[in-house]
């Protein structure tokens, strides 16, 4: 998410006129997809639980080994289900909203290259969501791979697949920024993690001296189950819904 | 999304509205040009008409005004009676569970003794011989073991034995074998059963409160007159090993050399204070060491620690209590027969090992004596075997103290209430009555001396009706007792005056705490429906000059028939107050007084009733005025944004974890709160205003995270935290470095403010002069003061001035600050025109007038009040605190930029944060939730000595810097960039201020609520009961600083502004 944030504030596109309304990212409608964006949620859930002991143990060693994991993991599920941005499934969606601005078509932009991208660009927004973390109050000094380590978890479960849909298209990215775009499997993931990481942190200061209560166990898992809940429920139940009542629009004159 | 085009214009461009003014001002002379042309033909002149309209005004002005006074009356009337709720709901509460008992500074001496003509035999008036009663040993040792319940000692059936049983036999064993060497009985401890608590009755003699009113209300130590206190005046010594408690509470009392404290908190850890007990005992209990001490205490945790470890039935706590049994036993074959050996336990423990409240469990420990000559006796051979349960024969732990000082032959200390134990002076026959009458004729007249100067001191009155205290003294008193009569009729003197204390002192009053609560939860409920957002408010900024003269000529025109008309709000707090009033509840109320005074009912539960049913008098009048209960629900994302943040702060406190890390939570929601109101700006259509939005509320953000830097840990927060306030963890002087503080913020904080003013063009008028060389001048001054208070501490400019010299100075130079912020500032605030500045141009179509800071009229004008206050609290507070508020202000500036950005003038969230962030600011300028941390050197920064009531105030202004700040600047949420014909500023000020309020009531009922609930709870005392105490001052601090700050200064800003722009309601 900061990522978008960061990227909206310092963006140079004039948009003061009414948006354009932003469309949701769709799931491609076959069999494969539908089975590996369900695969996703329950391998990342299965290799959180079965790699917890090993997270409670040597949270840095564990999350450094994961990150290549879900990386892939993460890659297949985008390629697989979601349309890259600029493509023609993203396009399509778009269509029939009247007064679209065509794009001129990026020649030769496969998945895969997206994907990549997207991938560096997600590695470049794991600082802004580690000075996040750092905001919230994680610790500046100590503990520095730990936090960079659950900030890059952050960002694969949650920016990445945000802009390999959305590209850097500034409007969608404030639109996405202000949750003013509609409800679909990448809003709905980021929006999950940052409730799981958030509700991750109530249990650290309790006396109860578990060994999971070593950061940043329970905001890693905070952020995955979030995550994972949250774009499931956006992909199916609550699909193209927008958030109205988060922000002033609601209530505006 | 509708656009939000009408607000960037009139917000932000100022140039555009002034012009618009100009261009109808323009018009209306053009009209009137005419209209006097067409009228010049014998109808009232212009000039006259002119006259008349002015007149017309100035009446409409002078009505407004009047109207405005006495709506603000009503106001503050209704903010009084709020005052008074919360008084009385913490008043109800805190009389149930803050007892308190007043510390007689009285001393015991040798030469004084209670009893007058005691005959030489029995009273050498010497120490060495002994002073009321003739010494009997010559040294003690006692040891305590912690938590060493009365169960554990005495015997069990196998059978039915628990982990705990048939460990620690030896002290069961030497009491039945040899009686006169030996005697063990049940040992009562007074609640709560704290390990400190319990130190202070087992010396002083005396029941223990949380607050022990004295002189020594800062410190832990013990001044009242107390059994190591006496030692050490009659010139004996002291040795201590174990528990480092006992060094908080006697400081200086022990001997350096062969005494050694151990941490006592680590509860984790069984051995490491045992095993050094064990290992430094022994060399001291050796022949060669005699006259090294007198006294001799080992203070052994392992038991405690394994209680609260595994629980009493496990294991670990067998193999303590063999340990313990091992060692007692080498300790009993090691004195030599001068010597007392005592063993005890302070307290018990409950079923799962924990302690500090009431029950059995918690309260039965036990007492064993021990002396190698026969010296011991039993009344009667059915005490011959110590009792089989701790409900048989106990002994209250008071009474070791008068023991113990009679048998080493020193005084009874003055507040001493026990009585002297039957088995240390019955004799060796147990039939020695005249020793017992004589020794509990000493202890007893030493209880009705201090009964005498206690109710003297208190002003309570005395009953000498059958059966009280002075009636049995009486009794006990009488010639020709026999001496076993007069020791059984001094007993029952010693056992009745205990009673009295204990109903004074030490009981919780159950229904007083709930009625605390139930009247602060009723008068939440009240002030709640209060700040509540009513169905129908819009509050819509609007700063359009020309809609504004318009509105102005229809209201001249209409002016006879707008004298009946009233101020849609004008009734509103008089309407509420008013509820009060109704005859039906007058009547009632008064019955009630006349009854209960006349039954002389107990005043708590009258006060109770009548409280709660003057406020359902306003809950009704509220629901009447279109605020009813269901209208409490919020209905918008920031409506529950505040709600979520208030309830989960104050349910926290239900744990000791979330009111140990208070202030990383508190960072954590300021953190919660920029990121929604991040996402939120991101919706705002302008891109000027989004920009804007953006900036301000990361700015916000990073420095709630840089403030949060500088911090002072308390006890529990170790070792998971490290104290920056201070130069270092033992000391409360700053560091060198953090000078620079107070110098930067001197340099910085009035250009951040400048900053903030220019945008909307209102650094006119006299804000340059009051910000950029008053302001800036007082901070200078304050970094100055530092500096030298630095200086005199570190010695630095020793050779050339004085200490006096330096701390004069100081003191001058901090008074100069105080006057200058507080009393100039106030009296400036009162007249300092509004932040405008008229600017005339020629322009093609005419003359142009230009008023700068139009459009912020109230707000500009406004922030000079928390300006002066944060000058006084900056001077008051140590230099890392200074940046801490130089920050706050900052983060307060940001946010109201932020409400007024994102359109949340009328959310509650605006005073939340507010209130979250005088919290924060709270813990950020070196204090947190307990008494130890409040910096009483903070009273001697303008003054030489204490004097009242200016050092209480500097000691408060130090204290609550941070909400004292933040209340000040509730309303600047409201006012901020809102011109000067703004409707309903006083009635959204108040509605902001109660929200505020309303987040305090929240922390006050629910820290009373935690407080009650859990006083039985071991962390009480440390944990919720200061912050109950924190809470309760907390609320009545804000409520008055609402008042007599928020309040009047919204009403002298509003008058300065209407008076230049005319009253617009």
């Amino acid at each position: 998410m900061s990522s978008a944030l960061v990227k909206g504030s310092s963006a140079q596109a004039t948009d003061t006129k009414p948006k354009a309304a932003i469309a949701a990212v769709p799931t491609f409608n076959n069999a494969l997809s539908k089975g590996v964006s369900f695969g996703r949620v329950a391998v990342l859930l299965g290799l959180l639980a079965a790699q917890f002991n090993e997270l409670v143990a040597q949270p840095a060693l564990t999350l450094q080994t994961a990150v290549p994991v879900v990386a892939v993991v993460q890659v297949a599920y985008v390629v697989l289900c979601l349309p890259a941005a600029g493509s023609q499934q993203a396009k399509a969606a778009k269509k029939p909203r009247p007064g679209e601005k065509k794009k001129p078509e990026a020649a030769g932009t496969s998945s895969l290259v997206t994907a990549l991208l997207a991938l560096v660009l997600t590695t470049i927004s794991t600082p802004v969501i580690h000075a996040l973390f750092i905001l919230f109050g994680a610790p500046l000094l100590d503990h520095v791979l730990e936090t960079f380590l659950c900030a890059a978890h952050f960002a694969l479960l949650g920016v990445f697949p945000i802009i390999y849909a959305r590209g850097v298209d500034n409007q969608s990215l404030v639109a996405v920024a202000g949750v003013s775009a509609p409800l679909d499997e990448t809003l709905g993931g980021l929006l999950g993690a940052v409730l799981g990481a958030w509700l991750g942190a109530v249990p650290i200061p309790l006396d109860w001296d578990r060994d999971w209560q070593t950061w940043p166990v329970t905001i890693v898992c905070g952020l995955y189950a979030g995550s994972c809940v949250g774009s499931w429920l956006s992909g199916t139940v609550f699909y193209g819904k927008r958030i109205g009542g988060t922000a002033p629009p609601a209530k505006e004159e | 999304m509708p656009p939000r085009s009408s607000k960037a214009a009139d917000g932000l461009d100022f140039k555009a509205i002034s012009k618009q003014f100009a261009k109808a001002k323009a018009a209306r002379e053009a009209r009137e040009a005419q209209e006097a042309e067409a009228v010049a033909k014998g109808l009232p002149t212009e000039k006259e008409q002119t006259a008349i309209l002015e007149a017309q005004r100035d009446k409409l002005n002078k009505k407004r005004q009047r109207a405005y006074e006495r709506r603000w009356w009503w106001t503050t009337g209704f903010w009084t009676f709020l005052l008074a709720v919360h008084a009385v709901g913490l008043w109800l509460f805190s009389s149930g569970f803050l007892l308190t008992r007043l510390v007689l500074e009285d001393k015991s001496s040798c030469a004084a003794p209670p009893v007058e003509g005691l005959a030489a035999s029995q009273a050498a008036l010497d120490v060495q011989k002994g002073c009321w009663h003739p010494k009997q040993f010559d040294r003690a040792v006692v040891i305590l073991i912690d938590a060493l319940r009365y169960d554990f000692t005495i015997p069990e059936d196998p059978a039915a034995a628990h982990a705990f049983h048939n460990s620690l036999p030896f002290l069961y064993d030497t009491a039945v074998k040899t009686p006169q060497n030996a005697f063990l009985r049940p040992f009562i401890a007074d609640p709560p059963t704290t390990t400190l608590q319990r130190l202070k009755g087992l010396t002083t003699g005396t029941l223990p409160t949380f607050i022990d009113a004295g002189s020594n209300f800062a410190g832990t130590a013990i001044d009242e007159d107390n059994l190591l206190m006496q030692l050490r005046d009659s010139g004996k010594k002291i040795a201590h090993l174990g528990d480092d408690t006992w060094w908080s509470l006697f400081p200086g009392h022990f001997e350096p050399n062969i005494s050694k404290p151990y941490d006592s908190f680590n509860v984790w850890d069984l051995h490491t204070v045992d095993n050094g007990v064990i290992d430094n005992i022994f060399p001291l209990l050796e022949s060669s060491k005699d006259g090294q001490w007198d006294l001799l205490i080992g203070h052994c945790l392992g038991v405690d620690h394994a209680g609260h470890r595994y629980g009493p039935d496990h294991s670990a706590m067998t193999a303590k209590l063999l340990q313990m049994n091992e060692f007692i036993a080498k300790v009993a074959g090691s004195i030599d027969d001068d010597t007392l050996l005592i063993v005890m336990g302070d307290h018990g423990m409950d079923g799962k090992g924990d302690h500090g409240g009431e029950s059995d469990d918690e309260v039965e420990a036990a007492l064993w004596m021990y002396s190698k000559r026969p010296f011991f006796g039993r009344t009667s051979s059915e005490f011959a075997i110590p009792p089989a349960t701790a409900k048989i024969r106990p002994v209250n732990q008071i009474d070791l103290v008068p023991t113990l000082a009679l048998l080493l032959g020193i005084p009874i200390p003055y507040n001493n209430l026990g009585k002297p134990i039957e088995e240390a002076f019955a004799g060796q026959k147990g039939n020695n009555w005249a020793n017992l009458a004589a020794v509990s004729r000493l202890a007893s007249a030493g209880i009705e001396r201090y009964r005498q100067s206690y109710f003297k001191a208190r002003g309570i009155h005395q009953t000498t009706e059958p059966g009280s205290p002075a009636a049995l003294w009486e009794l006990a008193n009488a010639a020709g007792l026999k001496d076993k009569d007069a020791y059984d009729a001094f007993t029952k003197f010693e056992d009745e005056a205990l009673q009295v204390y204990k109903g004074l002192w030490a009981r919780f009053d159950v229904p007083r705490m709930v009625a605390g609560v139930f009247v602060t939860a009723v008068g939440l409920v009240m002030l709640v429906m209060y700040a509540s957002k009513p169905a129908d408010e819009e509050f819509v900024v609007a700063n359009d000059a020309e809609l504004d003269y318009a509105e102005r000529r229809l209201e001249l025109m209409n002016l006879n028939q707008e004298d009946k008309e009233e101020h849609p709000d004008q009734g509103y707090h008089r309407r509420l107050l008013g509820g009060l009033a109704d005859a039906r509840v007058l009547f009632v109320v008064g019955v009630l007084v006349a009854v209960g005074v006349y039954r002389e009912q107990p005043l708590d539960g009258l006060a109770a009733l009548v409280v709660t049913l003057l406020i359902t008098g306003v809950i009704s009048s509220l629901s009447t005025a279109g605020k009813t209960l269901a209208n409490i629900l919020p209905k918008t994302f920031w409506g529950w944004l505040s709600v979520i943040l208030t309830l989960s702060h104050s349910i926290g406190f239900a744990s000791n974890s979330y009111t140990i890390w208070e202030d990383s939570i508190l960072l954590f929601f300021i953190a919660t709160f920029g990121v929604a109101v991040l996402i939120s700006s991101f919706r705002i259509e302008s891109k000027i205003d989004r920009t804007m939005a953006i900036y301000h509320t990361i700015t916000f953000i990073v420095i709630g995270r840089l403030a949060s830097y500088s911090k002072l840990c308390r006890e529990e927060q170790m070792p998971y935290c490290t104290s920056t306030y201070y130069s270092s963890v033992t000391s409360s002087t700053s560091a060198p470095w953090q000078l620079v503080i107070p110098f930067a913020v001197f340099i910085i904080l009035p250009d951040v403010i400048k900053a903030f003013l220019l945008p909307s063009k209102s650094y006119e008028s006299l804000a340059p002069t009051w910000i950029g060389y008053a302001f800036r001048g007082s901070l200078f001054l304050s970094a100055l003061y530092w500096t030298i208070d630095s200086a005199n501490n570190g010695g630095w400019l020793a050779e050339r001035f004085s200490e006096s010299t330096l701390k004069s100075t100081g003191v001058y130079l901090a008074q100069t600050i105080l006057a200058l912020s507080l009393i100039v500032g106030s009296t400036s605030f009162a007249w300092a025109p509004p932040n405008i500045s008229i600017l005339s141009t020629q322009a093609k179509t005419g003359q142009l007038v230009t008023i700068l800071g139009y459009g912020n009229a109230m707000g500009a004008r406004y922030l000079y009040l928390p300006l002066n206050l944060l000058a006084a609290c900056i001077l008051l507070t140590k230099p890392m605190g200074s940046g801490a508020l130089a920050l706050m202000m900052w983060q307060i500036l940001c946010l109201v930029e932020i409400i007024d950005l994102n359109q949340l003038k009328s959310e509650a969230i605006g005073p939340v944060m507010l209130a979250v962030l005088g919290n924060f600011y709270f813990f950020k300028t070196g204090h947190q939730a307990v008494l130890s941390s409040i910096q009483w050197d903070s009273a001697f920064i303008p003054l030489f000595s204490i004097r009242y009531p200016w050092s209480p105030l500097a000691v408060g202004l130090n204290t609550f810097a941070g909400q004292i700040i933040a209340a000040a600047s509730v309303p600047l949420v409201v006012l901020w960039k809102v011109g000067p014909k703004q409707r309903g500023v006083l009635e959204k000020s108040a509605r902001a201020l109660a929200v505020f309020i309303a987040y305090f009531a929240v922390e006050a009922l629910a820290t009373m609520s935690w407080a009650g609930w859990l006083r039985r709870h071991l962390m009480l005392y440390r944990v919720f009961c200061p912050r109950f105490m924190l809470a309760a001052l907390l609320l009545l601090a804000m409520d008055l600083v609402g008042v007599l700050v928020s309040l009047v200064g919204v009403r002298t800003n509003t008058m300065a502004v209407c008076e230049v722009f005319g009253w617009v309601e």
